[in-house]
């Protein structure tokens, strides 16, 4: 299909408030629509919301008040709703987070077999399949603490990607990683993008937002301070505060 | 891994003859402290009767004495109560980290119950006032105020091996779509017991030795055995002595054969 076209809504989130405990304010009447096939960048100082507003999506945070739907399936209180979304909410951490205790491919077969139900086989043929995709299937029968930063978290992406799922969400994916670690979990990231993944991505590599996502939000105090189409945004900024942001970062 | 390693560095640069000779100096001189205090005790040491109770030579057979008979009994209660003790634990440490209030609270009630009170009046209760309820019989009194006693001990040591296990593991394993019930079974408790199979070890040390309090409701253990022959033959210190160097034996065996297992366990992780 072609990129250009922009597909239904996927990710619709409307008036989302999230307060922590102790008062800070995360997410304050937060909307935001996301299409199929889609790469958004989140950017904005630390503290602004954008990690909360990840973490909402797959309910790892609730939310206080509004609503979040992800394809049609509204994140409530239903039990099964929120299975089932994550079920189809990919999600890559900061720290990995991969399992210690297995092997690169049981990480990878764990939640194929017992959330997908696939047989071991089955799951077998697809995480190798996605090892090679991400570049490292000599890692296979290895244990995590036995890899690089930047081998860690492509296993990690290769571990959401088991599940098959129609969105992905990058919370930092590159942070802990050293410049030269971060450009093989970047091609990574980009090889999903051009095909076609949908992509909720916080970062601060501003090369990759202005190669590869097609949409750009600037977040401060739990708001959208700025958002727009990604060309637009980096050149002709609409907001003084975006403008002041950019300045420091590029 | 890496603390074996630094360890193993430090020991290495060491010559071993200093540990050897530091080991017999004390040896020698808990020998010397041993025997100067029982020369001094007047003691006619007759241990030579002693065999007998352990093992006896009748007709070509070895048969073994009414101490083995005893360590058998102590044998079956551990390992019945290391069972059930770690399963109490276990649950009450999940009912303590669960979002029930309800189950929170008689997890909490049971720990502190259990744990401020002497294990022996529980024993009592359990045998003089519980059994004839519920109809149990001695072994079954002694394996659940046993179980119940180590549990509640245990519990707290499962529930900090859980909540030592890094937030986000329960982070991807919620974003894969795990349930609650996998993500305990395959990615938290496979990490947290591994990381508490040291203090569990000495739970089940301390609880090897505290079955010698079922000797008190009599339960037919190692302790009472003793307690049987001594009463028969006045042979005191040899048979106490006796009893706890088996119980010696028995504990330092399970230590040995869990660091092995650990060993076996850090090759993987």
């Amino acid at each position: 299909m072609d990129k250009n076209v922009p597909g239904e809504e996927i990710i619709v989130v409307d008036n989302v408030f999230k307060t922590f405990p102790g008062g800070v304010c995360a997410l304050s009447d937060f909307s935001i629509r996301v299409r199929r096939k889609e790469v958004l960048v989140v950017m904005g100082p630390s503290g602004s919301g954008k990690s909360t507003f990840l973490r909402c999506l797959n309910g790892l945070e609730e939310v206080d008040s509004g609503s979040i739907r992800i394809d049609g399936i509204a994140l409530d209180e239903d039990k099964r709703n929120r299975l089932e979304i994550r079920k189809e909410v990919g999600m890559v951490f900061q720290s990995f987070n991969l399992f210690p205790h297995l092997t690169v491919l049981e990480n990878l077969n764990l939640a194929q077999i017992l959330v997908r139900k696939k047989t071991r086989k089955e799951a077998m043929e697809f995480s190798v399949a996605l090892l090679n995709k991400v570049g490292i299937p000599e890692k296979a029968n290895i244990f995590p603490n036995h890899l690089s930063g930047g081998q860690q978290q492509r296993v990690a992406i290769a571990r959401a990607l088991a599940m098959m799922p129609k969105v992905m969400l990058f919370d930092e994916a590159t942070s802990a990683l050293d410049p030269e670690m971060t450009g093989e979990v970047l091609a990574v990231m980009k090889q999903l993008a051009r095909e076609g993944m949908t992509m909720v991505v916080v970062t601060h590599e501003m090369g990759f937002a202005r190669e590869v996502s097609d949409r750009m939000v600037f977040m401060e105090g739990g708001r959208i301070i700025e958002e727009g189409p990604t060309e637009q945004f980096f050149t002709t900024p609409k907001e003084e505060r975006t403008r002041l942001f950019l300045s420091q970062v590029l | 891994m890496k603390v074996a390693s630094i360890k193993a560095g430090r020991y290495s640069k060491r010559s071993p003859r200093a540990d050897v000779g530091a080991f017999l100096l004390v040896i020698a001189v808990l020998t010397w402290i041993t025997g100067t205090g029982t020369a001094k005790l007047g003691y006619n040491w007759q241990w030579y009767r002693v065999p007998q109770y352990i093992l006896n030579h009748e007709d070509g057979r070895w048969l073994a004495g009414p101490l083995i008979d005893g360590l058998m009994v102590t044998f079956e209660i551990t390992g019945a109560s290391l069972v059930l003790a770690f399963s109490f634990g276990l649950i009450s440490a999940l009912c303590r980290l669960s979002d029930s209030y309800l189950a929170r609270m008689v997890a909490r009630v049971y720990l502190e119950l259990i744990r401020n009170t002497p294990l022996l009046v529980q024993l009592f209760f359990i045998y003089f006032v519980m059994a004839p309820i519920f109809d149990l019989s001695r072994f079954a009194s002694a394996v659940l105020a046993l179980s119940l006693f180590e549990g509640a001990y245990a519990s707290e040591i499962f529930r900090a091996g859980i909540v030592s296990i890094h937030k986000g593991q329960w982070e991807a394993a919620h974003s894969l779509g795990l349930s609650a019930f996998d993500t305990y079974m395959r990615i938290i408790l496979p990490q947290a017991i591994r990381r508490i199979l040291p203090p569990l070890t000495s739970q089940a040390i301390s609880l090897v030795k505290d079955s010698a309090l079922v000797s008190t409701i009599a339960v037919y253990d190692l302790t009472m055995r003793g307690r049987e022959i001594i009463s028969e033959t006045f042979l005191a210190f040899e048979i106490w002595f006796t009893i706890a160097a088996i119980y010696l034996l028995v504990t330092v065996s399970l230590s040995i054969l869990v660091s092995l297992m650990e060993r076996r366990l850090g090759e993987t992780g």
